[in-house]
């Protein structure tokens, strides 16, 4: 591998992992060969809709995949195997180095035991506090995550709070050790609009202050502009296009980049301005054609495009992206064009004449 | 369902904790078999849907065993044994020989000969209390099912009151107010099976009578007789055959039980498998004779499993669940 | 939850309501209510011979057997009639007078009184065995889901479910008490030690085809539940697997096993008939077969009564816990 030279080295690197899962009807290849490095104090947003394989990386990350799951490839935290660190079933390492926030907070605590005690727990286990130290350090963090009345929210039950507040519980969990990597799995699709935001702030500053890096996941570009440092776009298993969060939103290579980036609103639209949804649904991962995975929903699709799986260019840590027409490049304009010309795209997807293209 | 959904593999659906209850205690009320589901098999390769619409071989040998022990019930008094009533030669309590396959018993009758002519009333009282709980129980459900209202109201109410009741002590009530003759004996154990079948008939037909061709068949006119005998009669019992087997294990048991009390038919030439085995129960012929209740207990549950087995398998392969539950 | 509460205590009276009628119909509407009391004693023309109109041959005992007549008649009011008979015998079985046994002249409540610490310990005991074999049971099978335990222990338990619970006793009988001699043959009193021990075997008889049951309700729930977002985020706090399993995942996974509770109870009284049966123990389960043997209808209709509406409250009761247990369900 080769890294750039000044660099310290990654605390998290993840080198062309694969998961299957072995289903009836086939094999499912949720991930296929990602790579990424995240460097201490960093933010990395894996940007994609359902079903990219973002978060089954998630997972694969923190072991937390189904038996029957496959897995091939290299995780690295701090110079150490994950993969051989979770199979041999070490201690204080989940949950103290690296840990997780998931998307629904309706399900992600437990719904027959209090607030305070979900807290307490990893700080008994892993810090061997005492149980009413660590429920006096449940109440302590349970205010740092901005809860109201912390003294009375450790002894409810999740049921009892708005899914903001349980939110901001699995945030305090999460942060209860001190980890210096934390995984946020769609921390906020499930809540909420107008507390999204607060809890992205939220989650933004105390990495801040704690010096952690952080996984941001997210199926919305929006989300992770202003608060990743690198994003990584994901399609259909694999990474397609990655890189610092400017380039990626300024000059964006892949088409599905700049799909998934005219699908979201933007403050300066002018009035009625019609979002464009992406055409078409994610492909089917049980057996994919040898295909570019987006190329039937690409308006720049030429016929190279459905004649083999794009590699993604370029070094680890620099602009990568896996497109053979890219957008902004001339390459990709003479696709758009020709494409524009014959009313449809090589893998048949029809294109009106005066599109949002640009 | 995209593939990564299916592939982490969620209950997403937000079960309603309440629904799910009653669902469940009377899938344990009718079946008493608690069997893994579908839904929850952890693995997302699960097991092979094409697997489970095959019946298996141990599903035929199961049934050969059925067919066995009904062939010997309706032609017991044709095959060469001896009289299961009547003395041998070989005299009491005898261990199984070439003459006696499974010994004589206490007064010296042939042991096999009576487990034989034992399936005679085990099978009848059992088929007989099973079509009973069909017919009055499937009839009540589905009626209750299709009209709703009040009339469900008060059918529910009556399987619930009967519901209230543990089984056996439901049975005794009714076995100690009534003579014992064959005939009351199987009502008994019938009216055991009305109120779990009128449950699962009148859950089907809901289901059913919410679809498009009942609601079809109302369009066109049709009357209400007409529509639960032409539309809903048929898909209600399907669900209701598939779970035959599985009642009819329930009631044979039942009938042993009863037997075993001394409270199933009455008289010196009503052989039951549990009379047999509580005849063989007393602690000296348990350790000197113990063939005289070890051939019986062997038998019922050969037969009591075969049942369960195959009705299991029928179940799954008519996918009852989905159907009723 | 108010709301829940009430419509379930409407429901149980309405229930009671419905199962003592029954009894109470069983008594009076099928047949002579006073030869279901006291048998041949009813043919007995006790006003012919008081008044002297009738020849009678053994004069002490006919006056006797007459007395018992009345009483029998007195106690269920059978000079009332029927709806206020209803009413009257509801409120003598509710202020603890179930009658007397007019084979042997003993009331009823006395009885109950000798012969349910018994059945109620056995009860207990049978309880005890089946979540205690289940629990272990369910969460290894559901731990290693698909794996040869697990396989293993669905036919294990198929096979529990499909013997018939006398078949079992006699079985356990044999091998347990006579061949091997572990446990005692026959029921002792001597001391609760020994009253316990002795009826360990009963209780396994009971308790093991419930288990089997038991432990299939909780692997499914189990395997449910481990998929849930709540144990994966367990994993995530770094939390060692069997901490997760009986801290996170067993309790919300019992909700099952709690529902059937009741119900099983139910088939565990049925199964005690028989199991007092074959090991001797003098419970109410051996009393009531007894009384029906001898046609000995008060004590049979007694009992009956009594325990349909302990299962009947006991059911209501696991209605109450259930909501307890959830705070989800506490809730609404």
């Amino acid at each position: 591998m080769v890294e750039q030279a000044s660099a310290p080295a990654p605390l998290l690197s993840v080198r062309d992992l694969h998961v299957r899962f072995p289903t009836e009807r086939g094999a499912v290849n949720a991930v296929n060969g990602v790579s990424f490095d995240l460097y201490e104090g960093k933010t990395l947003a894996i940007v994609g809709e359902s079903g990219s394989g973002k978060s089954v990386t998630a997972k694969t990350l923190m072991n937390l995949l189904p038996r029957t799951a496959q897995v091939s490839g290299e995780v690295t935290y701090d110079g150490q195997d994950v993969r051989a660190l979770a199979a041999a079933g070490t201690k204080h390492f989940f949950g103290v180095q690296m840990t997780m926030v998931f998307q629904d907070p309706m399900t992600s605590l437990n719904p027959v035991k209090r607030v305070g005690e979900q807290i307490a727990e990893t700080l008994r286990y892993h810090l061997g506090r005492s149980r009413s130290e660590a429920l006096e350090e449940a109440e302590e963090l349970l205010e740092v995550v901005g809860m109201p009345e912390p003294a009375r929210r450790v002894s409810q039950y999740p049921h009892e709070l708005s899914g903001g507040l349980r939110q901001r519980v699995v945030i305090a969990m999460a942060l209860a050790c001190q980890p210096r990597l934390l995984i946020a799995d769609e921390p906020t699709t499930a809540v909420d609009v107008t507390v999204q935001k607060h809890l992205l702030d939220l989650l933004d500053r105390l990495r801040r202050d704690r010096g952690m890096s952080m996984i941001l996941i997210t199926h919305d570009l929006g989300v992770a502009h202003g608060r990743a440092d690198d994003v990584a776009v994901m399609y259909a298993g694999r990474v397609v296009e990655t890189a610092d969060a400017r380039t990626l939103f300024f000059d964006m290579r892949h088409p599905y980049t700049e799909a998934l980036l005219r699908s979201i609103p933007r403050i300066d639209d002018p009035v009625h301005h019609r979002l464009d949804p992406i055409p078409g649904r994610p492909p089917e991962l049980i057996d994919p054609p040898e295909a570019c995975a987006f190329a039937p929903r690409c308006i720049y699709a030429q016929g190279d495009c459905l004649g083999g799986v794009p590699e993604l260019s370029g070094l680890v840590g620099l602009h990568r992206f896996a497109c053979l027409h890219p957008t902004g490049t001339e390459r990709g304009m003479a696709a758009m064009s020709a494409n524009r010309a014959a009313g449809v795209t090589a893998a048949g997807l029809p294109v009106a004449d005066s599109g949002g293209g640009g | 369902m995209n593939a990564e959904d299916r592939v982490t593999g969620k209950p997403k659906a937000s079960r309603d904790p309440r629904a799910s209850r009653q669902r469940l205690l009377w899938r344990f009320r009718i079946l008493r078999l608690v069997r893994p589901s579908r839904v929850s098999d952890d693995s997302p390769a699960g097991d092979d849907s094409a697997v489970r619409r095959r019946l298996g071989f141990s599903f035929w040998l199961a049934v050969v065993w059925l067919l066995i022990m009904a062939f010997v019930a309706v032609c017991a008094p044709l095959l060469p044994m001896a009289d299961p009533t009547k003395v041998a030669f070989s005299g009491p309590r005898e261990p199984p020989s070439l003459d006696a396959w499974f010994g004589t018993d206490a007064l010296g009758r042939d042991v096999f000969s009576r487990t034989m002519y034992g399936a005679r009333i085990s099978l009848a009282v059992g088929g007989f209390a099973i079509v009973f709980g069909m017919v009055v129980g499937g009839s009540l459900g589905i009626v209750a099912g299709y009209f709703r209202g009040r009339l469900d109201q008060a059918v529910g109410f009556v399987f619930f009151v009967l519901l209230s009741f543990p089984a056996l002590v439901l049975a005794i009530l009714i076995t100690a107010t009534f003579e014992r003759s064959m005939l009351v004996v199987s009502l008994t154990i019938g009216i055991l099976a009305v109120a779990p079948v009128g449950l699962l008939s009148r859950a089907s037909t809901l289901v059913f009578a919410e679809r498009e061709f009942v609601a079809a068949a109302r369009v066109l006119g049709a009357r209400n007789g007409r529509i639960i005998v032409r539309e809903l009669l048929p898909n209600v019992v399907i669900p209701m055959g598939a779970l035959t087997l599985l009642g009819m294990a329930v009631a044979v048991v039942a009938e042993g039980s009863l037997a075993f009390l001394g409270l199933s038919v009455a008289g010196e030439d009503a052989i039951s498998w549990g009379k047999m085995i509580v005849d063989g129960a007393g602690l000296r012929d348990l350790q000197n004779a113990t063939h005289v209740t070890m051939f019986p207990v062997a038998v019922m549950f050969v037969t009591v499993l075969s049942l369960n087995f195959a009705g299991d398998r029928i179940r799954e392969y008519f996918d009852v669940k989905e159907l009723a539950f | 939850m108010a709301r829940f509460v009430l419509r379930r205590v409407v429901l149980l009276f309405a229930v009671l309501f419905a199962v003592t009628f029954l009894g109470f119909a069983a008594m009076n509407l099928l047949g002579d209510p006073l030869v279901n009391v006291v048998g041949v004693l009813a043919e007995l023309d006790c006003e012919g011979i008081e008044a002297g109109t009738v020849e009678d041959t053994t004069v002490d005992a006919a006056s006797r057997d007459c007395d018992t007549v009345a009483a029998a008649k007195a106690q269920y009011h059978l000079d009332r009639p029927v709806p206020i008979r209803y009413v009257l015998w509801l409120s003598d079985m509710a202020t603890g007078d179930f009658g007397t046994s007019f084979q042997n002249d003993q009331p009823v409540s006395e009885v109950i009184r000798e012969k349910l610490p018994e059945t109620l310990i056995l009860l207990t005991m049978a309880q005890i065995v089946s979540l205690g074999v289940a629990v272990p049971w369910g969460v290894i099978a559901a731990y290693r889901a698909n794996r040869a335990f697990d396989r293993g222990s669905t036919v294990a338990s198929f096979g529990l479910l499909s013997v018939p619970n006398f078949a079992l006793g006699v079985v356990l009988l044999y091998l347990l008490a006579l061949r091997w001699q572990i446990f005692p043959s026959a029921y002792e009193s001597g001391s609760f030690g020994g009253l316990v021990f002795s009826l360990v075997l009963p209780a396994v008889t009971l308790g093991l085809p419930l288990a089997a049951s038991y432990q299939r309700l909780l692997r499914t729930d189990l395997i449910t539940t481990l998929q849930e977002d709540f144990v994966h985020m367990a994993r995530a706090k770094g939390l060692p697997p069997m901490r997760i399993m009986f801290r996170h995942a067993l309790r919300p996974s019992m909700f099952s096993v709690v529902t059937v509770f009741g119900v099983s109870t139910g088939a565990l009284i049925g199964g005690s008939l028989v199991v007092e049966q074959i090991f001797g123990i003098p419970g109410i389960g051996r009393e009531i077969v007894t009384a029906v043997v001898r046609d000995d209808f008060p004590v049979v209709l007694a009992i009956v009564m009594l325990v349909a509406v302990t299962f009947v409250v006991l059911n209501f009761l696991v209605d109450l816990l259930y909501s307890w247990l959830d705070p989800r369900v506490r809730a609404r």
